[in-house]
């Protein structure tokens, strides 16, 4: 092995892939590698706080005095901000230098990217929620299941045909609601072109409609349509259009179900064309509305207020069918009051 | 004479499995859908324990629980929640079970002739 030269050791340190500063005592940066020098800009009279641009002070659990109080190597995770102003997640380590005496005469500290192991940190988490999600729409689904095997085998033990009809029926029940669940999912983990054609927005609207008519009489609730007739036709994914009909209409029947306070529950589907050739849908509701603290989490997947009945996927599916034709979906709320949801598809030249 | 349990539960398919199963081990039942309704099957039909689904906040389940333990006929009957939310039983001060969803059924029995005293 041969000796580096001074001039040598420099440069290997230079063209380390990761940032290696050198402080003395009072935190002043002493020396910079080159990419130190290259994101951070020139260290010269700069304390490591101040060149890492890390926010207020010293660093709440400064590194570089804990070297040099117990001449260990000691390590944490910071964010650090470039001259350009990028964050960056780094893991820092701080290990003391000392002197021909002995002592300790600076304190070199190393800090290496670690913005992309911290992307896949989140993306573990999200995936580690959704699975806990999954987990309890199936738990119910489970109960369901059970339910429905104990039933059926019950009347084929009676030789009650009654029975495991009604037991079948609970099978099947929470069979489609497992197929949707799974169907929803996969709509969401993936990107998909919507299949765009010409639909007729307003009659897609009255087939959803109708659909829920008889159930919404049920619970007292009144389905009422206000359609702009100038709403002819519009490209748009027919499937994806149902769907996101489908979702709010369902929402805004379960927001009046559950609202005990009112003795005339309405829901009102609209349909308007704006000027720049736009088509807004409108499902409002004067249901349970939405309070403060559900608001900012709706859209989230897996949220859901409903306990047992509701997946959470609802909002989260018309979010994308939404986000793939290029519209928005937004909402008003007032607690106690009712819920408006507006979808708003962009114009499509044909 | 057996002993009755009320199922209360807005899930039909859940009232029917529960009681269909608690009239295979051998006592009666009767079954509400809502809290309002519990409290009513309550007071004609006697029971000696509950079977109580809770799961959104502020639903009528814990509402029947409230009204229950208020009076002074019903106040000891025995309750046990079955809610598919672990951990959400604390609206409910002293359930003598709790239960998640799927339920296990031999431990439900369990639960059910223990707070019986049988
Ligand atoms: N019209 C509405 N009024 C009041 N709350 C609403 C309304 N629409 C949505 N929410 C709230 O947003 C939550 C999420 O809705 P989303 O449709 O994503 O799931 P869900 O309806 O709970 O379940 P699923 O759609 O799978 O049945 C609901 O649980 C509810 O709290
Ligand atoms: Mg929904």
């Amino acid at each position: 092995m041969h000796d580096l030269t001074t001039d040598q050791s420099v440069r290997i340190l230079d063209s380390l892939p990761c940032y290696v500063t050198l402080m003395d005592r009072r935190l002043r940066v002493l020396w910079s590698n080159d990419a130190a020098h290259r994101d951070f800009g020139d260290p010269l009279g700069k304390t490591c706080y101040e060149l890492f641009r890390v926010r207020g002070d010293k660093c709440s659990e400064c590194l570089v005095e804990q070297s040099f109080q117990d001449g260990a190597i000691h390590n944490k995770e910071m964010t650090l901000v470039t001259a350009e102003g990028d964050r960056i997640d780094v893991l820092v380590y701080s290990s003391p230098v000392r002197g021909d005496n002995g002592e300790i005469a600076s304190v070199v500290e190393t800090a290496v990217n670690i913005s992309s192991v911290k992307e896949m940190q989140k993306q573990l988490i999200l995936l580690g929620q959704t699975v806990a999600g999954l987990a309890h729409g199936l738990k119910n689904i489970m109960m369901g299941l059970d339910g429905g095997i104990y039933v059926v085998n019950r009347g084929l033990q009676d030789k009650n045909q009654a029975e495991v009809r009604e037991g079948w029926e609970m099978v099947l029940f929470n069979f489609d609601k497992i197929s949707k669940i799974v169907k929803d999912i996969l709509y969401c983990s993936k990107d998909r072109e919507p299949n765009i054609q010409e639909v007729q927005p307003n009659s897609v609207i009255r087939e959803v409609s109708d659909l829920f008519r008889e159930t919404a009489r049920g619970y007292g609730i009144t389905l009422q349509l206000d359609l702009d007739e100038e709403v002819t036709h519009a490209e748009m994914d027919p499937d994806g259009l149902h769907s996101v009909i489908t979702n709010l209409v369902a929402n805004a029947i379960d927001a009046c179900k559950m609202d005990l306070w009112k003795d005339e529950h309405l829901i009102e589907i609209r349909s308007r064309k704006g000027a720049d050739g736009s088509v807004t849908i409108e499902v409002a509701d004067n249901g349970t509305g939405i309070d403060r603290d559900t608001k900012d989490q709706i859209f989230e997947d897996f949220f859901s207020s409903k306990g047992d009945k509701g997946t959470g996927l609802g909002l989260m599916v018309t979010q994308k069918i939404m986000k793939e034709h290029g519209g928005s979906i937004t909402f008003r709320s007032r607690p106690g009051q009712g819920t408006t949801f507006t979808a708003k598809f962009p114009h499509r030249e044909t | 004479m057996a002993k009755k349990i009320l199922v209360i539960d807005d899930e039909p398919h859940v009232v029917k499995y529960i009681t269909a199963f608690l009239e295979d081990s051998g006592y009666d039942t009767c079954s509400a859908s809502n809290g309002e309704e519990g409290i009513e099957v309550l007071k004609k039909e006697k029971p000696d324990l509950v079977t109580l689904d809770l799961q959104m906040p502020g639903d009528t389940g814990t509402r029947f629980y409230r009204n229950m333990t208020k009076s002074k006929e019903f106040k000891d009957v025995p309750v046990i929640v079955i809610s598919g939310i672990p951990g959400r039983h604390l609206a409910v001060s002293k359930p003598v079970a709790v239960f998640e969803k799927p339920i296990d059924r031999d431990a439900l029995l369990d639960a059910v002739k223990k707070s019986l005293g049988e």
